[in-house]
């Protein structure tokens, strides 16, 4: 039996040795007799409708099994419409393949069936499809406007959503207070960009009527759930299986055209049928994130304190709401989180999230709020400037302090107990602040472009049901199952619904149910990511899947110990209140009799008649099935602090410091909670300096490939220290906060604000992200000529 | 992102490969496959036939000739990068390798492959016009030799018939006392530069001929027009000089900076790739002046 806990370990993940030998089973590793593969051809326009679709040569090219387009599945499927209680909402149903219209490059519009991938797309090259082309509609704010070319016909506009926030009277807050900062904040868009591109594996046992539905997808639950209703399969006959994941970042939290594809055409031909994304069609069609203009305002006093903000947002949403996040996900959580972990009387806040020829705007993670992040400690950091404040200090004024909890925020969320001020003075400490700013000065001095960018923010994980993990969308994510069994030789299985896909939650639950069973880790087993192990199962995304997923599994064991006591007080014969459960095994109060777990299972299920039937008969199986659901969610939160240098004739940004103190409550495995922030961090700084999917004024997308799409490289990350102070745990069972997405939150924000600290001296402030190298070239040029015209 | 469907040979002899190309319409030679894979897999070449020369034994090698040399097609980049040989005489070469892509890909990708590809950005282009290189091209009818100047044509294109191969590059030795200075600016580690610059300045002469002066100056870019470019006229201005200062620094970047004609992509504009080329070019003077000199 383990000495001690191995929660709160840094325990080496159990599902490297897999990942890392190459013994592990993704999608594509998958082999099923007869399985063919689909090819799509996409649309090259951004807008246009469709005339005519010869498939002939197509049909007719070697080893085609068969071509599709939308009419020929007409039928096959009931929409599929993410709904929303959302007031002025406008949903758009799911086109599996384009029917009448394109709406954005990329778009399926006919697969091709055949006997590999390759010759499916000789075959596809063959179909010619006659468009005529419509006004592309690929300016978001130009979309909004009455008089621009719709996307969706019939509609009313092309705003899907539409939302407000509203605390105090800003009016009067922004009324001539002393200092005024405002500027229009713009990020560009960006995907996921998940190593494992988007796969989907559908069998359609016809004999059995049976369908399996293999996915690279965070939320196999979700995804079932959908297509039971839309193909009218039974729940019973449908398994939707995501075995190993190659990462996700929220690009596969949804459902997209292609798994409901796959399984019409797996029932049409009456076998398997295969798609594999390239990274050009992930670039193409996978759910993309950000893209926001922010018109924002702030007014603070002279002490720096804040007194009101405003926040006009308009999303692109791309050209369909997406299931079942609905197309308020990502803009809507920009003004929900926008106050972030300040104290703010008066707040306005108001989104749109506007249809364009993109593809769907989706989850990605941090979701809204490494925009909002972005935004906020961007005017803090001006206002101070403006003030003459120092950085830290101006936030320290602000933040929500230790006696204010629970704090509810100016836009309706609560905060309850976290460590604000410790995360902010913690990172401070840990990177010398004092003596880093002396260091600066030298710097300056010298003529050596240095900046301090802080960030700090709050951010909402773990969401129960009375919250919605995306405002007003049709489906529960508040719950979360654990299902326990011991088998007849004492072997415990644990089956979840929040699922793994790269980012060590196997490990942490098998920790979180070896410690409550008081078991040897190595003989847990945990079984997720198919829809065969729980009744409901949501999946893992919003920094829940270890909340919520060591939250079930607490109440499960807990359960499963109370059934092993009444099988051990049968076996025993002992009353259950004098025996108790640990280090595996059961034990009479006096310690005069005792069962480990493997002979208390062998003598239940396999002695005969050593437990009396009718006990036998009532207690049943030794295994439990227990759901969490948290209610509201819980507050985690961090201060990231970067250190840049600008390389002026590069026009480049090299990250040389980085510092996070953060509160994610009890860590269940330290090194997972600081490799999830090292991801999350080297994503975000992908958005602050890199990445960026251009699309030009046709809609054409320029960066479908890893030549124009570009990421940082290792080169680009820099070491990063972490720090997790001790501070009181939340209420919650287990006491953990998510962490899943708390590097991508903090970090656009920290190198923004180093970024516009080492050009300060320029007068030049960042508004605009990703900072590319020809964008900080004409920020440095406007400011030279500037200068010489003074 | 699956090519088009291709036949494949892979000769073991040059002349076998060179027939092979001879008779066979619409096919493409194959060197380390680092630029021709990713245009096979979209589609953007369609060969009927890849003709594969990695098996031709007379391909690979460098081989010293006085302080000058030559090196063979296949040769990889990782070969050149590693060699002591280059590095004696060329060591610009050597430094500019280490800019190319990656390990992996500098591996398998080739001198021979680079140059045929002729990427406006590349490396090795620019070195062959820096350094006068002699091209070797063999087709069904014989071998012919180009400067490289020559050998370029635009983006991608270049001198090459369909049924020529290249077989080998040939350094001329560079004079002696030869100060060398590379950098590119890219947006990562091993991206193709936005512009990469190469200077050579070769520093002789006694006090009877009147004192050390420069003898000869290069300065070629790469990654500022459709092909590589050496800046004649700023060469012309440092050629003779006996000491360099800011001023005759600052005309040499301005000559540059005003004689290229980038155009603007994604990743940076035309007025960015002049800047860069100004600060770049001004830097590297500078800097290969300061060298000590190379004998
Ligand atoms: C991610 C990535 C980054 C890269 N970064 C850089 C970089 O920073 N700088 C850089 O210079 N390059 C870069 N490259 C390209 C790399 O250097 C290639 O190796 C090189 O451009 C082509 O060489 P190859 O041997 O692979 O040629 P191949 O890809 O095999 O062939 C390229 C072309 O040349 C022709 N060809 C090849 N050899 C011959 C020959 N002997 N005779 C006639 N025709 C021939 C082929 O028909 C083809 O048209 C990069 C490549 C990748 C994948």
């Amino acid at each position: 039996m383990p000495e001690g806990r191995y929660v709160g370990a840094p325990i080496k993940r159990r599902e490297d040795a897999r990942l890392l030998t190459g013994e592990s089973r993704f999608v594509d590793d998958i082999r099923i007799a007869g399985t063919k593969s689909v090819a799509f051809r996409r649309s090259d326009h951004a807008h246009a409708r469709i005339v005519s679709i010869n498939t002939d040569a197509a049909k007719q090219s070697p080893g085609v099994v068969g071509v599709f387009t939308a009419a020929d599945i007409e039928g096959d499927a009931r929409p599929i419409i993410a709904s929303s209680r959302m007031a002025n909402y406008q949903p758009t149903p799911m086109q599996i393949l384009a029917k009448d219209k394109v709406r954005f490059v990329g778009e399926a519009v006919v697969a091709v069936v055949a006997e590999n991938r390759y010759l499916a797309e000789d075959a596809a090259e063959l179909v010619e499809i006659d468009y005529e082309p419509l006004a592309p509609v690929t300016d978001a704010e130009a979309a909004a406007r009455p008089d621009s070319p719709l996307l969706h016909d019939g509609f009313a506009s092309n705003v899907l959503v539409e939302r407000e926030f509203k605390r105090g009277d800003v009016v009067e807050a922004l009324w001539r207070p002393p200092v005024k900062v405002k500027a229009r904040f713009r990020v560009h868009r960006k995907t996921p960009l998940a190593l494992e591109s988007r796969v989907c594996l559908a069998e359609f046992q016809a004999a059995k009527s049976h369908m399996t539905l293999y996915t690279s997808s965070q939320v196999p639950g979700i995804i079932k759930d959908a297509l039971v209703k839309a193909l009218d399969i039974p729940g019973s006959h449908f398994r939707v299986v995501a075995p190993d994941v190659g990462g996700g970042f929220g690009g596969k939290t949804s459902l997209y055209p292609e798994e409901a594809l796959v399984c019409i055409l797996a029932r049409k031909i009456r076998g398997a049928v295969k798609w594999c994304s390239d990274r050009s069609e992930d670039l193409l069609a996978t759910s993309q994130a950000f893209d926001e203009i922010v018109d924002a305002e702030m007014s603070v006093d002279e002490a720096g304190r804040i007194l009101g903000v405003t926040a006009e947002v308009i999303g692109d949403v791309g050209a369909y709401s997406i299931y079942p996040w609905t197309a308020g996900i990502e803009p809507v959580q920009v003004i929900s989180f926008l106050p972030g972990p300040y104290r703010i009387e008066h707040y306005h806040g108001r989104v749109r999230g506007v249809a364009t020829c993109k593809p769907p705007m989706g989850p990605y993670r941090g979701v809204g709020r490494p925009v909002a992040t972005f935004v906020m400690e961007r005017l803090i950091d001006m206002a101070a400037r403006k003030l003459g404040l120092d950085a830290l200090q101006m936030r320290l004024t602000n933040i929500v302090q230790p006696h204010e909890f629970p704090y509810k925020t100016a836009s309706g969320m609560r905060w309850d107990k976290a460590g604000f001020v410790e995360c902010l003075k913690d990172a401070a400490e840990a990177i010398e602040y004092a003596a880093l700013r002396e260091t600066q000065a030298k710097a300056h001095a010298e003529g050596r472009m240095l900046g301090i960018g802080i960030a700090t923010f709050a951010e909402l994980t773990g969401i129960g049901s009375r919250l919605s993990a995306s405002p007003g969308m049709p489906i529960n994510t508040g719950t979360e199952t654990a299902h326990l069994s011991m088998d007849a030789t004492g072997g415990v299985t644990a089956r979840f619904g929040v699922t793994c896909y790269g980012q060590g939650l196997e490990t942490a639950l098998a920790q979180v149910v070896a410690d409550e069973m008081g078991m040897l880790i190595e003989d847990v087993r945990i079984i997720q990511g198919d829809t065969d192990a729980v009744g409901h199962g949501v999946g893992a995304f919003a920094s829940r899947g270890a909340v919520m997923g060591a939250g079930a599994a607490m109440l499960a064991c807990e359960a499963l110990k109370e059934k092993l006591v009444k099988a051990a007080s049968a076996l025993l014969n002992a009353p259950e209140d004098e025996i108790s459960v640990g280090q595996g095994a059961l034990t009479t109060r006096d310690g005069e009799s005792a069962l480990t777990y493997s002979e208390l299972a062998e003598r239940y299920y396999s002695h005969m008649g050593a437990v009396p039937l009718e006990i036998k008969n009532a207690l049943g199986e030794l295994s439990v099935s227990r759901m969490y659901d948290p209610e509201w969610g819980t507050t985690s939160c961090a201060t990231h602090i970067a250190v840049v240098e600008v390389e002026r004739e590069a026009c480049k940004i090299k990250v040389l410091q980085y510092v996070v103190s953060d509160d994610c409550g009890q860590m269940i495995n330290p090194l997972i909670v600081d490799g999830q922030l090292h991801g999350g961090i080297a994503q975000g700084i992908g958005a602050a300096l890199f990445e960026e999917l251009a699309y030009d004024d046709d809609g054409q997308h320029l960066s479908a490939s890893l030549v124009d799409y570009v990421v940082p490289s290792a080169s680009d990350v820099p070491r990063m220290a972490m720090r997790h102070p001790e501070l009181e745990k939340p209420e919650n069972l287990g006491g953990i906060r998510g962490i899943g997405e708390n590097g991508t939150i903090g970090a656009v924000a920290a190198i923004a604000n180093a970024v516009s600290d080492a050009l300060a001296p320029l007068g030049i402030e960042v508004t605009e992200v990703p900072t590319t190298p020809e964008r900080l070239f004409r920020m440095l040029d406007a400011s030279k000529k500037e200068m010489s015209n003074i | 992102m699956k090519p088009a469907p291709f036949d494949y040979a892979a000769p073991a002899h040059l002349d076998e490969a060179l027939a092979i190309l001879a008779r066979t319409e619409n096919a493409k030679v194959i060197a380390g496959g680092q630029s021709l894979m990713p245009m096979l897999n979209f589609r953007l070449v369609r060969p009927d036939l890849l003709v594969d020369i990695s098996r031709i034994a007379a391909l690979r090698g460098i081989t010293g000739r006085g302080r000058g040399m030559s090196i063979s097609a296949m040769t990889s980049h990782h070969a050149v990068h590693t060699s002591p040989l280059v590095k004696e005489h060329f060591p610009i070469i050597s430094e500019a390798m280490g800019h190319v892509a990656h390990l992996a890909i500098r591996n398998r990708g080739t001198i021979g492959g680079s140059i045929s590809h002729a990427d406006p950005a590349a490396e090795w282009p620019m070195l062959a016009c820096l350094l006068d290189a002699k091209i070797h091209l063999a087709g069904p009818t014989g071998t012919r030799t180009l400067d490289a100047q020559a050998f370029f044509h635009g983006a991608m294109t270049t001198a090459l018939a369909p049924d020529e191969v290249l077989t080998k590059v040939d350094l001329p030795a560079l004079p002696r006392h030869t100060r060398h200075a590379f950098d590119e600016v890219a947006l990562r580690t091993g991206d193709y530069a936005i512009v990469a610059a190469g200077v050579l300045l070769s520093v002789g002469g006694s006090p009877l001929t009147g004192g050390k002066r420069i003898l000869d100056a290069r300065i070629a870019l790469t990654g500022v027009g459709e092909m590589p470019i050496r800046m004649r006229d700023a060469e012309a201005l440092l050629k003779g000089q006996k000491a360099i200062d800011d001023q005759l620094i600052e005309r040499v970047a301005c000559l540059v900076r005003d004689g290229i004609q980038p155009s603007s992509d994604l990743r940076a504009s035309a007025d960015f790739r002049r800047e860069l080329s100004f600060s770049l070019t001004k830097r590297l003077v500078k800097s290969a002046w300061e060298q000590r000199s190379q004998s």
